[in-house]
């Protein structure tokens, strides 16, 4: 079983360059996330990088520190690279929790149907209509000093109701297959069928709703440590953004500051872009060529 | 997308509140004045739902407004008098504070709803928030609104290009280069453009919305100050979004580019321009307007950031100030009438796309 797994996305990885580049930066990037505490403890050699005071104040970008060192002294890739591994964390955290709970409402409503789809759906749609920003705002008052998990919980609040809405209307797609009927048929019970027939054929599109949310929960984040409301303690690529444009980094022409973590997060979108509209393109035969060839 | 959803509910709901035989009758006479009523049946189920949630959201937020007014009262007037019990309660009263929540919450609606009154702002007490709200929103349209259309357009003609001249080498970077930056925060291309044009060359300026040197009015200096200013922060968002309709667009377009109308029509010998523009793009308008509507409901989202890094006195830099000074009837405010116009947009659209488009039918 795990063999033919591997070699179906294997398979589906040959056929759309587009999720192949996608997977890859993401790899790249959770790879120097994995490895950020060595690669810190790299730079800094014996004293630590990320240490108040451990060089001098705002040193231009040079061979000892090649993205330079922030207002406090600290080596501002060191900063940067541990910093990726927390957005890519709280990305992880609330695209799984908000893909969890959009499946599981997907599922509810799209296979049960009937009065229970139209109070659950015209729930998620009015979740979906509320801003999510000032809302976020608003959680955020709750959330001075949480811990790196709660913040995922925090956010993916805010975001299940897109994976719900994806997801439910290719349950609703898939629920009238013919290989649908002859389960039930068969006396084959609910959830026995939702999890053997239905849950298989919706895995890309689990993924297309894991990658979105995970988009948005770092976003969301990113956008909060941007008007100075972020949750302290927890120091990602959004807070450093932050950090630049409050401490001038602006003016003072301290450019790797601000630009190194928009870049990566930048080609992080990119990556969890590409995946999505690749494993569209793969299992969306309607799609194939339309996105591009 | 959100276009067909809707009216399923909708049918569900009244085949289970099981209307009498004459109101049935009725409907199938008039299915296009059935599904309206149903339609607006369900806009005013849902905005009743997403104002509720918000507004017990914002009221169950922890901190206390009445305590921050009176503090910044005595700071700014001086105002030595220690705040009685008196004086609290008073304030609470005109906040909507007093009683419990479901009080308040019953309160706030009918002030809402027969009033349009959100209650007084804290940002610039006793300004009510309607009126703190209603001056910023045409900074907010102007803005957005202008941005939005450009990249519409823009995404609209790059689009029909690139679907129309598929496979080749210029459409297929400007397809990959749409999928790579379309989700790109337009905040973060707002930021390298005002370190590049701001603060290093210093050719725009960085920060408000007009030269406070000239005195706003309708002439030329004055809108010429507007362009300026808003040049940078209207760029960022023309960039993204352009991508995003460049995307949606060529998704719409490669499809239609397959019909056999269009092999009759280059079989005719119509020039190639007439028929993308006249036979091709066609297509691609109406769901395009659509989603374009959808989008002006909900471009207040993502630009909060943009307006207040500019300091931009829209909406979004009113909402940051209202929440750093905890103004809850601001706050909640800027919310409803976001909710408001994503809800009334999405409507508007259901009810008119049948009547423009034949092949468009809810209602059975």
């Amino acid at each position: 079983m795990p063999m033919r797994i591997l070699t179906a996305v294997l398979r589906t990885i040959r056929n759309s360059p587009r999720l192949a580049i996608g997977l890859a930066i993401l790899l790249v990037m959770v790879l120097i996330a994995v490895l950020s505490p060595l690669i810190v403890k790299g730079i800094g050699g014996s004293t630590d990088p990320l240490e108040l005071a451990a060089y001098e104040r705002w040193l231009v970008p040079g061979p000892g520190h090649l993205l330079g060192t922030d207002q406090f002294g600290r080596d501002v890739l060191a900063m940067v690279v541990s910093a990726l591994s927390v957005s890519l964390q709280i990305g992880a955290i609330a695209g799984v929790i908000s893909t969890v709970v959009g499946v599981v409402v997907a599922f509810v409503a799209g296979y049960k149907g009937g009065w229970i789809d139209g109070i659950l759906s015209t729930f998620t749609g009015i979740l979906l209509v509320i801003p999510t920003f000032p809302l976020l705002i608003a959680l955020s008052a709750y959330a001075k000093n949480v811990s790196l998990f709660q913040v995922g919980v925090m956010i993916s609040i805010f975001s299940w109701p897109f994976a719900a809405k994806t997801i439910r209307s290719q349950v609703l797609s898939l629920r009238s297959r013919p290989y649908v009927d002859l389960a039930r048929v068969t006396k084959a019970r609910d959830l026995e069928i939702i999890t053997t027939e239905l849950l298989p054929n919706l895995l890309p599109f689990i993924g297309v709703g894991f990658a979105s949310s995970a988009l948005g929960a770092i976003f969301g984040l990113v956008g909060l440590e941007v008007i100075g409301l972020g949750p302290g303690g927890v120091i990602d690529l959004g807070q450093i953004i932050f950090t630049a444009i409050s401490t001038g980094a602006l003016t003072l022409g301290a450019w790797p500051m601000f630009v190194v973590p928009i870049a990566l997060l930048t080609l992080l979108f990119a990556a969890l872009n590409m995946v999505n509209i690749g494993l569209e393109e793969v299992y969306n035969p309607r799609l194939r060529g339309v996105a591009g060839e | 997308m959100t276009a067909e959803a809707p009216p399923e509910e909708a049918a569900d709901r009244t085949q289970d509140s099981a209307p009498s035989p004459g109101v049935r009758a009725w409907m199938a006479r008039h299915p296009l004045a059935a599904y309206a009523v149903r339609r607006f049946g369900l806009y005013l189920v849902e905005l009743w739902g997403a104002l509720t949630i918000a507004f017990f959201f914002f009221r169950l937020m922890p901190g206390d407004p009445i305590q921050t007014l009176i503090q910044s009262l005595q700071q700014n007037y001086i105002y030595n008098a220690q705040a009685s019990a008196e004086i609290i309660a008073r304030y609470r009263s005109e906040f909507g504070l007093d009683g419990n929540i479901f009080s308040q919450y019953l309160k706030y609606m009918e002030k809402l709803i027969l009033h349009g009154d959100l209650g007084p702002s804290l940002i610039s007490y006793p300004t009510p928030a309607q009126d703190v709200i209603l001056r910023a929103l045409p900074w907010t349209i102007g803005l957005l609104g202008i941005a939005a259309v450009l990249s519409w357009i823009f995404g609209l003609a790059l689009g029909a290009v690139a679907g129309w001249r598929r496979g080749k080498l210029g459409s297929r970077i400007l397809t990959n280069l749409s999928i790579a930056l379309s989700h790109v925060p337009f905040f973060f291309v707002a930021l390298i453009l005002v370190y590049v044009f701001a603060y290093t060359l210093g050719w725009l300026p960085a920060r408000s919305a007009y030269d406070s040197n000239i005195s706003p009015g309708f002439d030329l200096a004055f809108i010429g100050s507007l362009l300026k200013y808003g040049l940078l922060p209207g760029l960022s968002i023309v960039l993204i979004g352009t991508f995003g309709w460049i995307l949606s667009t060529r998704m719409l377009m490669v499809p239609v580019l397959g019909e056999d109308y269009l092999v009759y029509a280059e079989a005719k010998g119509l020039k190639p321009w007439r028929i993308l523009t006249r036979y091709a793009l066609r297509n691609c308008y109406l769901p395009q307007v659509t989603a374009f509507g959808i989008s002006l409901g909900f471009i207040f989202n993502g630009n909060v950031l943009v307006e207040q890094l500019f300091n931009y006195p829209g909406l979004g830099t009113t909402l940051v100030t209202a929440i750093q000074q905890l103004d809850f009837n601001t706050i909640l405010g800027v919310t409803d009438i976001a909710i408001f116009s994503v809800l009334t947009a999405v409507l508007l659209l259901d009810l008119v796309l049948p009547l423009l488009d034949p092949r468009v039918k809810y209602w059975k």
